[in-house]
């Protein structure tokens, strides 16, 4: 019992110990039965590759799905379910069905699918916790792994085309947060006082929805009626996670701090490529030598200008 | 259940007539409505509903036990009767090739195998065995016979379509011969499941000796299995 327990998983923001719906279960769960597990943020890291994270690692052990890392900590004794009565378990299993089939798949496509928000948070945000290249490639691969997920599963006739099949998804995860809060009620989690498997999975998957501030957020604004499950989340946060619960307004002027960071960055090493290409046809034989316009390196639309000047 | 008159016929291309390309589906005048969720709506539509009795919270775990039935014992189905090797070979390669002549019913039923197979990778069953896929059998009939308890029905003395599902999925699994008995053998483990589906069976589709629907309907299980 006394092994130490290391879970990887991504990393967090907005407010979020992680953005990922699964490594927040499991984060979630470790909490709330008191499991010692030393949680690692993946960043910039090869182990990123594989791309199934969370991993718990306990001594020669390595496990990867939240199921089973679950079941891993109830057999090292750590139990959150203690309490449950039989029927409270079978109901915790149906529950988590329900979650799986009808939440997961609108919470994928608000990250992956939707265009403004998948180019503007979700694929910058995981681009910048891998390595280059990989971070070239596995972004578009994980979005095009949750768009095959969704239409395999969900976009079968008569539903052809996609805008149908989104129209379903959203219908089906609004109603599936409607029973959610039907059945929270006014309780502080969905079995009494204390939370449970249950509760980390509702947590693991509504957190993200909750806090992420994306441009496209009508399933955001609809959990958001339900004033319920929003004080849920923020217990939880609060309780178990520490961090102080923050207004929209200072986490999202941190975003546009960060994006304007990374843009300033972007910008600064496409500058240096281009004085670099600069430098190479000053020096090579063939080209006439020609006035080359000194590069400033200013955030903004000076790049565009020395670009096209390049250009044979 | 909802006393509706109803003929039940069998078709080879049962899945062609379908708008949603699944079965089963009925027709009613000129409507044709696929699928239990939308055959239900639609029944409830016409003032026939079984569930209107529940509250808010008891409507709730009725959905959530009937994901859950699809979840795990509508994939599990699946797997075994597509992904593992022996089952298909012996059993489902000739069994939904059978309405038609070589080479289609080899083509169709690779076709199928195929998008089953995709479908198991994109949700991550792929990689599961039968002794993992059989485990959450398991576990998904502990939670169902838990929630039954010593009741009659899942939600005391009526049934609802949460009855009707577990019925359909256990019926089945307790009555289609496969290789091995495993996945029976699983769900007899829990004796107060196996009481409920004799007990529906008796109520509903014994009483009914002299329609030939009923007949029709368990007599055309057996022999597709040989």
């Amino acid at each position: 019992m006394a092994a130490p327990m290391e879970l990887s998983c991504w990393d967090g923001g907005w407010g979020l110990p992680s953005l990922h719906p699964e490594s927040l279960t499991v984060m979630a769960y470790a909490k709330f039965s008191g499991a010692p597990v030393t949680v690692n943020s993946v960043n910039n890291s090869w182990r990123t590759l594989k791309g199934d994270l969370p991993v718990l690692v306990s001594e020669d052990v390595v496990i990867s799905q939240p199921a089973k890392i679950l079941n891993f900590l109830r057999k090292q004794k750590y139990n959150a379910d203690y309490d449950l009565s039989a029927k409270q378990g079978a109901d915790t299993l149906a529950y988590i069905a329900l979650l799986e089939e009808k939440l997961l798949p609108a919470l994928l496509h608000t990250f992956w699918i939707e265009a403004e928000n998948y180019c503007s948070v979700t694929k910058p945000w995981f681009a910048s916790r891998f390595v280059f290249p990989l971070s070239l490639y596995l972004p578009g691969k994980m979005s095009r792994e949750a768009l095959n997920r969704i239409l395999l599963t969900k976009g079968g006739p008569p539903l052809y085309s996609l805008t149908e099949v989104e129209a379903q998804i959203y219908r089906d995860a609004k109603e599936c947060l409607n029973l959610l809060s039907k059945r929270l009620g006014t309780s502080q989690f969905f079995f009494g006082d204390m939370p449970t498997t249950l509760d980390a999975f509702v947590f693991g998957f509504l957190a993200p929805i909750y806090k992420v501030c994306f441009p496209r957020v009508h399933l955001q604004e609809h959990l958001k009626q339900l004033p319920n499950l929003c004080r849920f989340c923020d217990d939880i946060l609060t309780r178990y996670f520490r961090l102080t619960v923050s207004s929209h307004s200072p986490a999202g002027q941190d975003t546009a701090d960060a994006n304007l960071q990374k843009l300033t960055q972007l910008v600064n090493k496409e500058s240096n490529l281009i004085e670099k290409m600069d430098d190479s046809l000053r020096k090579s034989p063939q080209h006439p030598p020609r006035k080359l316009t000194t590069l400033k390196l200013a955030a903004g639309g000076e790049e565009s200008s020395p670009m096209s000047r390049l250009s044979p | 259940m909802c006393n509706l008159p109803v003929r039940v016929i069998c078709r080879a291309n049962a899945e062609y007539m379908s708008p949603s390309g699944k079965v089963p589906f009925i027709h009613v005048g000129n409507q044709v409505v696929s699928e239990l969720g939308p055959i239900v709506q639609f029944v409830k539509a016409k003032g026939h509903s079984l569930s209107d009795g529940l509250d808010e919270v008891q409507k709730a775990e009725m959905k959530a036990y009937m994901e859950l039935v699809n979840n795990m014992l509508l994939t599990a189905e699946l797997y075994l009767q597509w992904c593992d090797d022996v089952t298909v070979e012996e059993i489902t390669h000739p069994r939904y090739g059978s309405p038609y002549p070589w080479p289609l019913n080899r083509i169709l039923s690779y076709q199928k195998q195929w998008e089953v197979r995709r479908k198991m990778k994109a949700i991550g069953w792929a990689g599961k065995t039968l002794e993992q896929v059989l485990e959450d059998v398991d576990q998904c009939c502990h939670a169902l016979s838990q929630r039954l308890g010593t009741q009659p029905y899942f939600f005391n003395k009526h049934p609802t379509e949460l009855d009707a599902l577990v019925f359909g999925h256990l019926f089945t699994i307790l009555t289609t011969q496969l290789i091995t008995d495993e996945l029976s053998e699983k769900v007899k483990n829990y004796s107060n499941l196996t009481a409920f589906c004799r007990r529906i069976e008796q109520q509903y589709f014994e009483g009914h000796d002299k329609d030939s629907s009923a007949i029709a309907a368990r007599s055309s299980k057996r022999p597709l299995l040989r």
